[in-house]
């Protein structure tokens, strides 16, 4: 956080601390009565429990993992400040270990909050002592989001290395295919739907100890190694815990080692590198002949026109851009082609809603993301070059406008067929799928909505780099108010769909109104943060550049 | 035509403009001359819609800059003291996105372009990136762009930063000849040397007030007190 004495400045970090401080209070609340419910409402027992724990944990890394790739090769290969550092007589491998340390901190610092705050209720929910928080945060946490990090940015100074003799374009093919083929073998080795089978089989004896159950590889991951602690915490063999802690932390500081090492071997070496990158584009561009060429007659008004090819360039020659935004609609199709086919077999109602509330939030949760990462950072990007904008015979509304119809467009899509295909399990039970894919668009909306919305609110034009503009503190604070509305949709939701699996269940005649209900309350919800979020975003177009 | 009236900027406490009041008819050229931090840039800003001015009007070409911006802005062409471009645009397709803004006519862009490529002698290197251009070159293409939409006023921020001589040539007799026409030319700038060649009237800027407005040739009076030279009018003025 900054802190500056002008009314402005405080307005905005008390505003920070309160959304903060009620995130975090969500949080603990929420992983409090998520625990609970699954432990006895559904009843899947604490190996299971844990077991999931594990799997999102993965995901968790592996998010970590590729997001301080990106945002690493941003900072130490893009960044003036590192150029301008570099002509000092500063160390490499100083100006290597600060701008690690500094990324990792910058885009940490949410994270560890929902991190802490998730321990908090999850650790209330079983009464742990005081000195189980210290440990999980210091002993667990920490090291489990350092390893992350410091094995992220291992990998890039490889690929770097790598680079120079190898082409870049395959290097990154090669990449997604790793990070995909990882999340593909893990979920395919643990397998959590025979995993739920095996265990249920033992009903209701859930809470005994199945390690024979997980696969041997598990054994060398650390977010395994964390559910572990957690597992042996909770049914009271703490002895147990020791062993994992140790080799959680032991693994990151051999990780941490290992980067010093690397880095200082190869992070100068590759940097000069890096110098001789050219920006490629999926095919070459001749400037005349192309679909969206300057030169080219549009049916837009010349203004539109203007605006619409300078995004659509600005975006397609910059690597980082449509790559990160390749890997990130890649994932999401991979997790919507393993989400069509999932079937537990479930027939219990409230974990049917589970379910479906689980993977509907999580579609959400995508686009939340996707929006973060692309339309927040939107209006910043238009960098010190704003001035043609501001000085030309144009609204700056227009600009805005124009920026936002492209955005939701290409959010949209991606939202709505998420919607749709989550829903193919439920295709007999209409009107839910119909009424969710359409709430979906509304969600959609009020989530590109406020990510553009207070993007341009937090502007940034001195920042060139849209990864550091999306984990800003207004980034976060922006972030943090999508997953109060992620939570509301749940609260509004939840019942009518509970009804839905009770009426099946229970045959007993369905309430289709509630489901209406609720959609209309969702899109009234979405109407009110889209529009103020619009007034905040489009007023603050008008501060002095 | 400018008018700038009781033009005040205020930055907290702080009047970075204060109470300016002056004007340039059509077809004058005017140079505006200052020390660092005296107020130049913003009285600029305010003029091209960049900054909002805390009181006081700014009127160019007939139209008040605030309550007919669209009007205001589009019979000016501006050039910044940085030439901040879009790095993933070459510089051909920055002047075709320029021209757009301006809702000028696609063919009227591309004839403007290719006589202003040529006039500039920018056309080695005009269709690469500009993350790939020296400062020099950024500049070109941005004088180049202001004026592409053929302006009735030019507004100028220190306009032969990172030129070579040849192109600062260039850039002199097109503005000299920009004015010959009636275009009404606003330049701040250092270059003592290019007010004297260039300049019909000087007005000097010091913490926000005009301290001296007078013409080219009036000028020479002022000299005579000193050594001659207008250095040391400025000096003199500014200290």
């Amino acid at each position: 956080m900054t802190f500056s004495l002008s009314a402005q400045s405080l307005i905005k970090n008390v505003g920070s601390f309160v959304v903060f401080g009620s995130f975090a209070v969500g949080a603990f609340f929420f992983s409090r009565f998520l625990t609970a419910y699954l432990l006895e409402d559904v009843k899947i027992g604490l190996f299971l429990f844990h077991r999931f724990m594990s799997m999102l944990l993965f995901v968790f890394f592996v998010t970590i993992s590729l997001g301080n790739m990106v945002v690493s090769f941003s900072t130490l290969y893009r960044s003036p400040e590192v150029h301008f550092m570099l002509t000092k007589p500063i160390p490499h491998l100083t100006i290597f270990i600060i701008k690690f340390l500094d990324n990792f901190f910058y885009s940490s610092g949410t994270l560890f909050l929902a991190g802490f705050s998730v321990l908090l209720g999850y650790g209330s929910y079983f009464g742990f002592p005081w000195h189980f928080y210290l440990l999980m945060m210091l002993g667990v946490l920490v090291p489990f989001m350092f390893l992350a990090g410091c094995t992220a940015v291992l990998i890039l100074l490889v690929l770097m290395k790598l680079a120079s003799r190898v082409s870049f374009k395959m290097l990154i093919a090669l990449l997604v295919l790793f990070y995909v083929a990882q999340i593909y073998f893990y979920f395919h080795v643990t397998s959590p739907i025979d995993l739920v089978r095996q265990v249920m089989q033992y009903y209701p004896n859930v809470n005994l100890y199945f390690g024979q159950l997980d696969p041997p590889v598990s054994n060398y991951l650390p977010n395994f190694w964390i559910s572990q602690i957690l597992f042996f915490y909770a049914t009271g063999k703490e002895s147990a815990v020791v062993g994992y802690c140790a080799l959680l932390i032991l693994s990151s500081a051999a990780a941490f080692i290992a980067l010093v090492l690397a880095g200082d071997r190869l992070f100068y070496s590759t940097w000069i590198t890096s110098l001789t990158f050219r920006s490629f584009s999926i095919k070459k561009f001749e400037f005349t002949g192309t679909l969206f060429s300057f030169q080219k007659q549009s049916r837009f008004s010349p203004q539109h026109e203007s605006i619409l090819k300078k995004e659509y360039w600005q975006f397609l020659r910059e690597p980082s851009q449509w790559i990160h935004l390749v890997v990130m609609l890649f994932l999401v199709f991979t997790f919507l082609s393993s989400v069509t086919s999932m079937d537990f077999g479930l027939q219990d109602p409230k974990l049917r809603t589970a379910v479906f509330l689980v993977v509907y939030i999580f579609d959400a949760f995508l686009i939340t993301s996707i929006a973060l990462r692309f339309a927040f950072p939107m209006m910043s990007l238009e960098g010190d070059a704003y001035w043609t904008i501001r000085s030309s015979p144009l609204r700056a509304s227009k600009v805005y406008w124009t920026k936002f119809a492209v955005v939701l467009v290409l959010l949209a899509i991606p939202g709505l067929a998420l919607a749709v295909l989550s829903n193919v399990p439920y295709i007999r039970l209409s009107p839910l799928p119909q009424v969710t894919t359409a709430g979906m668009g509304f969600i959609a909306f009020a989530l590109v909505s406020l990510n553009f919305g207070l993007g341009s609110y937090f502007v940034n034009y001195d920042e060139k780099n849209p990864i550091r503009i999306a984990s800003s503190q207004g980034a976060t604070l922006t972030f943090l108010l999508c997953i109060v509305f992620l939570v509301l949709l749940v609260i509004v939701f939840f019942f009518p769909i509970l009804a839905v699996f009770n009426s099946i269940y229970y045959e007993i005649p369905r309430r289709n109104s509630w489901l209406y209900y609720a959609l209309a309350v969702i899109g009234v919800l979405s109407a009110v943060v889209g529009v103020v979020s619009h007034v905040i975003g489009v007023k603050a177009l008008a501060r002095d550049v | 035509m400018i008018v700038l009236q009781n033009l005040t900027k205020k930055f907290g406490s702080f009047a970075a403009v204060d109470n300016l009041s002056l004007m340039v008819p059509q077809g004058e050229f005017f140079g505006f001359l200052g020390p660092n931090g005296a107020g130049k840039t913003t009285t600029i800003k305010m003029m091209t819609g960049l900054f909002t001015p805390t009181s006081g009007s700014i009127v160019i070409n007939g139209f008040d800059v605030q309550k007919n911006a669209l009007e205001a802005k589009a019979s000016v062409g501006y050039i910044p003291d940085q030439p901040f471009l879009y790095d993933k645009l070459t510089g051909r397709e920055f002047l075709y996105y320029i021209g757009g803004l301006f809702n000028m006519p696609k063919k009227k862009i591309q004839e403007q372009t290719a006589q202003l490529i040529e006039h500039f002698d920018i056309g080695d290197w005009v269709d690469k990136r500009t993350e790939e251009y020296s400062q020099g070159m950024r500049q070109r293409v941005t004088i180049t762009a202001a004026f592409l939409h053929e302006p009735k006023t030019i507004i100028i921020d220190e306009p032969m930063v990172g030129l070579d001589p040849r192109s600062a040539r260039i850039v002199k007799d097109s503005l000299k000849q920009k004015s010959k026409e009636g275009v009404s030319i606003f330049m701040s700038t250092h270059s003592l040397e290019m007010v004297e060649e260039l300049c019909d009237r000087i007005g000097i800027i010091k913490d926000g007030k005009l301290i001296f407005l007078d013409s080219r040739e009036n000028l020479h009076h002022h000299k005579s007190k000193y050594d001659g030279k207008l250095e040391s009018v400025f000096l003199e003025l500014t200290k």
